[in-house]
């Protein structure tokens, strides 16, 4: 299969060269999916593929283009190719638009990511029906359930590069995540939700079914009697599960792109610090079994661990080769990977009881911020924290201000990362944070 | 992967510049006000490139319902799409997207069975049909029906098809915009401008032995602004999109995009955070519809309401609004981005009465729904793409007018806030809670508009929210944004309207001082 797919891709490169391309990058995929679900008492749907397609990146004259296709019919993508070269001729010459520069392909590690889990391959369909089966079994256990949904989806994809300038690359992986959703009837018309789910590389490491069932149960009981809270300024304790969501608020703006844009708040933080001394982010490519891990990016520089901020203060940014020569950084990767947060000493329940008072989130719902100058406001589910531990449901309140207002309140880091998620993030606690109710 | 925490939580987003997103738009053509008519069967690439005739069909939907099958249908799909962007003062980048695949699904009581080839040899499509069919454990459907190919509406008829476009046309289009923003205001520094145009032909055969195609164009237009004053910085956007071709880019409506994306972007330098707390909402005509798609509209989607999980589940036939509010879900308005000749499943898309004058009437149908409630399909099953399974859907929703006007709904308020512009929305669908984010907007002191406002999440109950819905005016506006809304992973576009409506009371995310 990789020298089918590698095949494939140079082959492209040499069709996209005859039809008059400078330079040219080809990505070919192949990808197996399997995806269970099941509703109550039986199976709801069962879905299975095998995917495929092929990306071009064109350097044409100057100009610059990317296509992709899944039509691979030789004479017909043959005409694709012709016609793509045909369209970059129309655009206008860009001389920021270069070819990834082959020495930043240098350096690329050779690191076992263990990235494939041969169990996943063995895995069978009435292995999948019965953890679904578990999974809903152990969310049924409540007189209030109205419903309770779990699935399992895994795949295996192979993705190849290979550029007119020297460069290949293998890039292979599997993945599972199952997941339970469960209705409860409260009191009135409301139907509250609870969710768990978990996933990863390898089988290895996640919760048994049963478990992933009853937690997404527990998560649906306690929003029972959820009222709306007073509008109020108060201390903000974020779950593990809804860090990574507000930490992708605060990341948005780290690229090349936006600082060049004029679209980033990050641009004035070379000033003055992006959030308080307990923050350290650290973007890392190469970690064993990691969800985002990756041995060289889509331009095919070679992955390195690299330091976003450190002790509130921003070390490195998203720099793609095209912004990079726009702004005149040294490229450094085009995109996040695995988020590494730098953790503190005490755990969720440790830092709920030191709080004393305040407001606990478990989720976002819905909600926005402005990459240009920070200004957030996000809707959430939660529960208020009183006399140091976790109170009574909340409900349909904001959270709203600045972000960088926001992480220099940052006083404490958990001990707590959250294992299910590229970005690996722990409680936060922050302090003076306004939040709207009634 | 897609995150499975968002299987059940509904959001609906619109699509922004650079976005990475493979639904395209399609493009227009003639003008907008051009009446439905009635086509023959259009040719598609499905009969002339894959040889999927008749006999092939009929093979394969065999195939498919080996082991029995209550719904079946073979869902092919051939989509071209071609994207542009501009930046620094070129026109520095261009995409196109080819996307073909055959979809099979076998639906068995509640039960569904699906797969998919992007491999269109009948050796391929043959195993896809036998993947889908093992969800199923009797004896065979029975002989399919002859072909009989359906006809139906044509809600997007264009003068010339983006096939026949050259990209050479489109680029003068793109430069008037970013010129025309250039020049709006001398605070403008840098304008970005995107556009896509995408025809999606589709071909659908049902176990009936009905042949439905359907050719379904779609283009979008952005204008993003970054302005700079007095040392700061503040960027938006605008965009537009519909089932239209070429010729609905005139000149007016280029300049309206660049116009509205600067006055969005100059508003926020004088703009401030709205104060904190509960306080009376005005929505204004047009983009505020996206309050009945997160507060009514997911809710009302039938696969929700048969498991029993949304909180409108037993509510039929009962009062949830005021007498004077209607809220309709319509596939068939001219050129809509929602519009629809015919769902994904091969039923001719009609106009869904939601709510009758406050008394809930129907919910939205697919297939699966309907033989649940024994009911007809509404027109509403639809997919991202022949990747997935067809799932109850809005297309074009919105509020019919009421019995106020904008003037006396602004002037009963004596403190409160006036929404224009929209970024997202979300919903839970048990709990009803659900949010949509303000970009723009005013805020109202004794009646009158004081301050604008901006970067605001609102928050409130569906329910609750359509029984606090106090006043309705007469101004009905469809919002012309390519919006695009998501569910259980699967991504469709979507429209939405709304006359200047009043809500007496619901929580705003600001800030107080």
């Amino acid at each position: 299969m990789h020298e089918e797919l590698l095949n494939r891709a140079a082959d492209a490169v040499t069709l996209a060269q005859q039809a008059g391309a400078d330079a040219a990058w080809a990505t070919a995929s192949r990808r197996r999916s399997v995806e269970f679900s099941f509703r109550d008492d039986r199976l709801e749907k069962v879905q299975e593929a095998v995917s495929r397609s092929l990306g071009l990146q064109l350097y044409v004259a100057g100009r610059y283009s990317t296509h992709t296709t899944t039509d691979l019919v030789p004479e017909r993508l043959e005409r694709f190719i012709r016609e793509a070269v045909a369209m970059t001729r129309a655009i206008q010459v860009d001389p920021y638009r270069q070819i990834t520069d082959p020495a930043l392909f240098e350096g690329r590690s050779d690191l076992d990511l263990d990235l494939v889990d041969p169990r996943l391959e063995q895995l069978d369909n009435s292995t999948r029906e019965e953890w679904c089966r578990q999974m809903v079994e152990a969310g049924r256990q409540h007189e209030r359930v109205i419903s309770v949904t779990s699935s399992i989806s895994s795949g295996h994809g192979i993705v190849v590069d290979a550029s007119s300038n020297g460069f290949t690359g293998t890039a292979e992986g599997t993945a599972i995540w199952l997941s339970t959703g469960v209705t409860l009837q409260d009191e009135g018309e409301r139907r509250p939700e609870g969710a768990m789910w978990a996933g990863g590389r390898h089988l290895e490491g996640l919760p048994l079914p049963r478990e992933i069932g009853s937690k997404a149960l527990s998560e649906a009981v306690r929003r029972l009697g959820a009222t709306t809270g007073p509008t109020q300024v108060a201390t903000l304790v974020v779950d593990p599960r809804a860090a990574g969501g507000l930490l992708g608020h605060l990341l948005r703006p780290a690229s090349a792109a936006l600082i060049h844009q004029g679209r980033s708040f990050w641009a004035d933080a070379a000033h003055r610090p992006l959030a308080s001394e307990r923050l350290d982010l650290t973007d890392n490519p190469l970690l064993v079994r990691g969800l985002a891990s990756r041995r060289y990016d889509g331009e095919g520089i070679a992955a390195r661990v690299l330091p976003i901020v450190q002790a509130g203060r921003v070390a490195n940014l998203y720099v793609d080769t095209y912004y990079g020569r726009k702004t005149g950084m040294a490229p450094t990767t085009g995109g996040s990977s695995n988020l590494v947060v730098t953790l503190g000493e005490r755990s969720c329940d440790e830092l709920i009881a030191a709080v004393g008072r305040g407001i606990y989130v478990t989720s976002w719902l819905g909600g926005n911020s402005d990459t240009t100058t920070g200004d957030f406001s996000l809707g959430f589910r939660g529960h208020a924290i009183e006399n140091g531990a976790v109170g009574a449901p909340l409900g349909e309140m904001n959270v709203s201000g600045n972000l960088v207002e926001l992480f220099s309140n940052l006083v404490e880091v958990g001990n707590d990362p959250w294992p299910y998620s590229s970005y690996l993030t722990p409680t936060l606690v922050f302090e003076n944070v306004q939040f709207s109710g009634t | 992967m897609t995150d499975p925490f968002f299987n059940r939580r509904e959001f609906i987003k619109l699509a922004s510049v650079g976005s990475a997103a493979l639904a395209c738009p399609g493009m227009l053509a003639g003008c907008s006000t051009t009446p439905p008519m009635d086509t023959a069967m259009p040719e598609t690439p499905f009969f002339e490139w894959y040889d999927l005739d008749r006999s092939t069909l009929s093979g394969l939907l065999s195939e498919l319902t080996s082991r029995g099958a209550d719904i079946a249908e073979i869902f092919g799909q051939y989509t071209r799409a071609t994207s542009i962007s501009y930046e620094d003062g070129i026109i520095n980048r261009a995409r196109s997207v080819v996307d073909h695949g055959v979809g099979m699904r076998v639906v068995v009581g509640d039960q569904t069975g699906y797969a998919f080839t992007e491999d269109l040899t009948l050796p391929s499509m043959l195993q896809a049909a036998r993947t889908a069919s093992t969800i199923a454990h009797g004896s065979a459907a029975g002989a399919v029906a002859p072909f009989q190919v359906a006809s139906t509406a044509n809600y997007y008829p264009l003068d010339q098809p983006w096939s026949a476009v050259g990209i050479e046309r489109k680029l003068p289009l793109i430069e008037r915009v970013a010129q025309q923003a250039a020049r709006l205001d001398p605070a403008v520094e840098k304008v970005l401008i995107g556009w896509v145009d995408e025809e999606e032909e589709v071909l659908i055969a049902d176990i009936e032995g009905r042949i439905f195609t359907d050719t379904r164009p779609m283009t979008r237009l952005s204008c993003t602004v970054i302005a700079r004053r007095d040392g700061q910085r503040q960027s938006s956007s605008s965009n537009i999109a519909a089932r239209h071709g070429l010729a609905w880019y005139t000149p007016e409506r280029l300049d309206f995009v660049a116009k509205q994306a600067v006055e969005r972007t100059m508003a926020l330098f004088e703009a401030r955070r709205p104060p904190a707390g509960e306080m009376p909402l005005v929505l204004a005509a047009g983009a505020s519809g996206i309050l009945l798609h997160e507060a009514i509209g997911h809710g009302m989607e039938a696969d929700f309401n048969r498991k029993g999980i949304s909180i409108y589940a037993d509510k039929i036939g009962q009062p949830i609004a005021p007498p004077f509010v209607t809220i309709v879900d319509d596939g068939t308005q001219p050129h809509e981005r929602g519009a629809l000749n015919v769902d994904d499943e091969g039923t001719p898309c009609q106009r869904t009465v939601l709510v009758s004058n406050g008394i809930l009437t129907s919910y939205m149908h697919d297939k699966i729904s309907a033989r649940h409630y024994g009911v007809e399909s509404t027109g509403s099953g639809r997919r991202q793409s022949f990747r997935h399974a067809p799932l109850p859907r809005m297309r074009s929703t919105y509020m019919e007018n009421g019995p106020h006007t904008k003037e006396e709904i602004i002037t009963s308020v004596r403190r409160g806030i006036l929404a224009e512009t929209f970024t997202n929305g979300q919903v839970q669908i048990g709990a009803g809670d659900f949010t949509f984010y303000i970009k723009n907007g005013w805020l109202i002191e004794d009646g009158r508009l004081t301050a604008p406002v901006k970067d605001c999440n609102i928050i409130g109950n569906g329910p609750e929210v359509l029984r606090n819905v106090t006043m309705v005016a007469d101004d009905r506006t469809m919002d012309t944004g390519g919006w695009t809304c998501g569910k259980s992973g699967q991504m469709v576009p979507v429209s939405l309207g709304l006359p200047t409506v009043l809500v007496s009371r619901i929580t705003v995310g600001g800030e107080n001082a």
